[in-house]
């Protein structure tokens, strides 16, 4: 019978093998006890420039921090049990300090009280957690590291109103429906919107954050209805999407695409002309901005509970 | 003639069982050997309360992978499970959220899914649909109902008789592990000791033959679609208590975790053969392995690729196992 200790052979020199990988801070630290607090990082996913970009600005402020930084993510979004699990596991691993980008306001609440229970100090960066939810299961967080989506959709709704001039005919692209932070920059745009009586909202649709959506959905809209002045999408990622449909329409220059996060590859849509302009997050700044405030906290100091980031319109 | 308990199940079984055992301790060498290398890896792994975290993390996919189980035994398919837990779950929380009393939303959520199971069944049996095409169908069908049901929002905030499903514990053991223990017992004993167990083993062996020999292969492959929406509905359970919330975007790619486990624990993807508690080893692999690449910090890329890894290599195992005795 040679093939189970194969099987086992294999997998757990898989398993060995990627434990040399990674380097060797994560595994010295062992819960902080030779020396080094460790610090995790949990955001949504690591196949979004706008993570990857926070994870830069986190691992830059350990290395000056002097810390350990564990940086781990769901493969999906939304999948918030996932996100759940790995910090779950992370509590386990006795982690000194939490930095949480929530992939859903409300299900992480479960999890936040399993971390205040086993004392570990929570950070939330960049998506809010629903408060009264925190509130009614008794948990508490540090701090909320994040910019003011609410105020970023303003930004770009005035921007919107300003170059139509008052009046024309306005689609949105959603995120999904129930994310804080697609919520709040919809309702900054609309409310801005709403100060143009000129201005209508033909369509609004999700494309759940995903650019391949942001084409077909789009797409579809122009459909529907070809005479669109303006689309804000909640993303970059669905705006750029949906300047490849614009394109496909042979419409490009014409449609004004106006995205948020402020990617790079959104800032070059836009000096080509194909985007309108974005809004801009920092999300380098977020991390480093977490891990500090996680790292202050460790030495005994205080911290805001609200450490904002700013915003700010590119175009 | 009516179908004695020999006629179709002692000769093929007592071989089948005989070369199950032995992958079964292969598999289970597997699992062991992962648990050692985790403990001499990392402090955090063999700890009571990592591995009660460990089995909590385990039971969803370990429940509905019970389900794909019996369906593929019986030779079939079924990709719906991850759209009917989301379904089923807003159906349970929807009822909630309008003070229902908790097991009766429970029950209504279980309604659910056996309901979406059966529509499965009846459309592979009656409608001769291939499975992988009718559940493929339900699994947008059921998506999209539960979007639909919630307009996209999830539903949030339950009573805390309801969340004791997951904060609660019997004999220091949390309400999940006891779930998932009692399903696997129970469906352990309906595959091995039951008319209905065996008849799944005959339909996915040959089932013209389990047709032939008088086997009442209609109803009974819709019940193993039922079965399998039933314990998506109980999985929809347990993840609405775990997130305090029922997502209607829940369980996407959940199908995929479930045959993993299925196929990982030794069956048979052709029907006919496999096993449940090969199944929970299988799920308990996959557990362990994300739990210990977490302790470890190994990046979430690095997970997917072993993960997928260790899924080739069980069944590549199986492959060249199961060679030289056919």
């Amino acid at each position: 019978m040679k093939l189970p200790y194969l099987s086992l052979l294999v997998a757990n020199g898989a398993l060995l093998l990627s434990a040399c990988n990674r380097g060797d801070p994560a595994a010295s630290a062992a819960g902080g006890a030779a020396g080094k607090p460790t610090i995790a990082l949990v955001v949504k996913t690591l196949n979004n420039p706008f993570f990857i970009e926070m994870q830069r600005g986190a691992e830059e402020a350990a290395k000056k921090e002097g810390v350990n930084l564990i940086v781990q993510a769901a493969d999906r979004e939304v999948d918030v049990e996932r996100q759940m699990q790995i910090i779950e596991n992370l509590i386990e691993r006795k982690v000194s300090a939490l930095c949480i980008t929530p992939s859903g306001s409300r299900e992480i609440v479960p999890v936040v009280v399993k971390a205040n229970r086993a004392n570990i100090p929570v950070l939330i960066v960049d998506t809010r957690v629903d408060e009264r939810a925190l509130a009614a299961a008794g948990g508490k967080i540090a701090t909320f590291i994040g910019s003011d989506n609410y105020d970023g959709g303003r930004l770009a709704g005035a921007f919107l109103v300003e170059k139509l001039g008052g009046k024309g005919n306005v689609a949105i692209l959603e995120g999904i429906a129930g994310h804080e932070t697609g919520d709040a920059r919809l309702r900054g745009f609309k409310e801005a919107v709403a100060k143009a009586p000129g201005i209508k909202i033909v369509a609004s649709q999700p494309a759940n954050w995903e650019r391949d959506q942001g084409f077909n959905v789009f797409q579809n809209i122009l459909q529907a209805n070809p005479a669109i002045h303006a689309l804000f999408a909640c993303n970059d990622l669905m705006a750029l999407g949906a300047t490849e449909a614009v394109a496909a329409a042979g419409k490009t220059g014409k449609v004004l695409v106006v995205g948020f996060d402020a990617q790079p590859e959104a800032r070059a849509a836009i000096q080509k002309g194909a985007m309108a302009a974005t809004v801009a997050q920092f999300p380098a700044r977020m991390g480093a901005i977490a891990v500090q405030n996680a790292a202050r906290l460790l030495r005994g100091e205080t911290i805001e509970s609200f450490s904002p980031v700013p915003i700010e319109l590119i175009k | 003639m009516p179908v004695t308990r020999a006629a179709i199940a002692r000769p093929s079984t007592l071989r089948r069982v005989m070369s199950h055992s032995a992958r079964q301790l292969g598999t289970l060498g597997g699992l062991i050997g992962l648990c050692v290398v985790l403990w001499i890896l990392t402090p955090h792994f063999l700890t009571v309360s990592n591995l009660v975290n460990v089995a909590q993390q385990t039971s969803i996919n370990a429940i509905i992978a019970v389900g794909l189980t019996f369906v593929i035994i019986s030779g079939g398919i079924d990709l719906s499970v991850g759209s009917i837990v989301a379904f089923a779950g807003v159906v349970m929380a929807s009822l909630l959220e309008r003070a229902v009393p908790a097991p009766v939303a429970v029950l209504a959520g279980l309604g659910a899914g056996s309901a979406c199971g059966l529509i499965n069944g009846a459309l592979i049996s009656w409608g001769r649909l291939p499975p992988f095409i009718a559940t493929l169908g339900m699994m947008s069908v059921a998506r999209g109902g539960a979007l639909l049901y919630t307009e996209g929002r999830p539903i949030s905030g339950f009573s805390d008789s309801f969340r004791w499903l997951t904060a609660g514990e019997i004999a220091w053991v949390p309400v999940p592990i006891l779930l998932m223990g009692a399903v696997y017992l129970i469906s352990h004993f309906i595959l091995r000791r039951t008319p209905f167990g065996r008849y799944v083993f005959a339909i996915g062996g040959n089932e013209e033959a389990a047709v032939l020999s008088g086997v009442p292969v209609r109803p009974y492959k819709m019940l193993v679609y039922g079965a399998s929406g039933l314990l998506s509905g109980l999985a929809a359970v347990v993840l609405t208590a775990r997130l305090n919330s029922a997502q209607p975007i829940a369980g996407i790619n959940y199908e995929l975790d479930a045959i993993a486990a299925t196929v990982i624990g030794g069956t048979s993807l052709m029907g006919g053969q496999g096993s449940v508690v090969g199944t929970l080893i299988g799920a308990l692999i996959m557990g362990v392995l994300r739990n210990g690449l977490n302790l470890l910090g190994v990046s979430s890329f690095v997970q997917q690729l072993v993960i997928g890894a260790v899924i080739i290599l069980a069944v590549l195992m199986d492959m060249t196992f199961k060679r030289p005795k056919r």
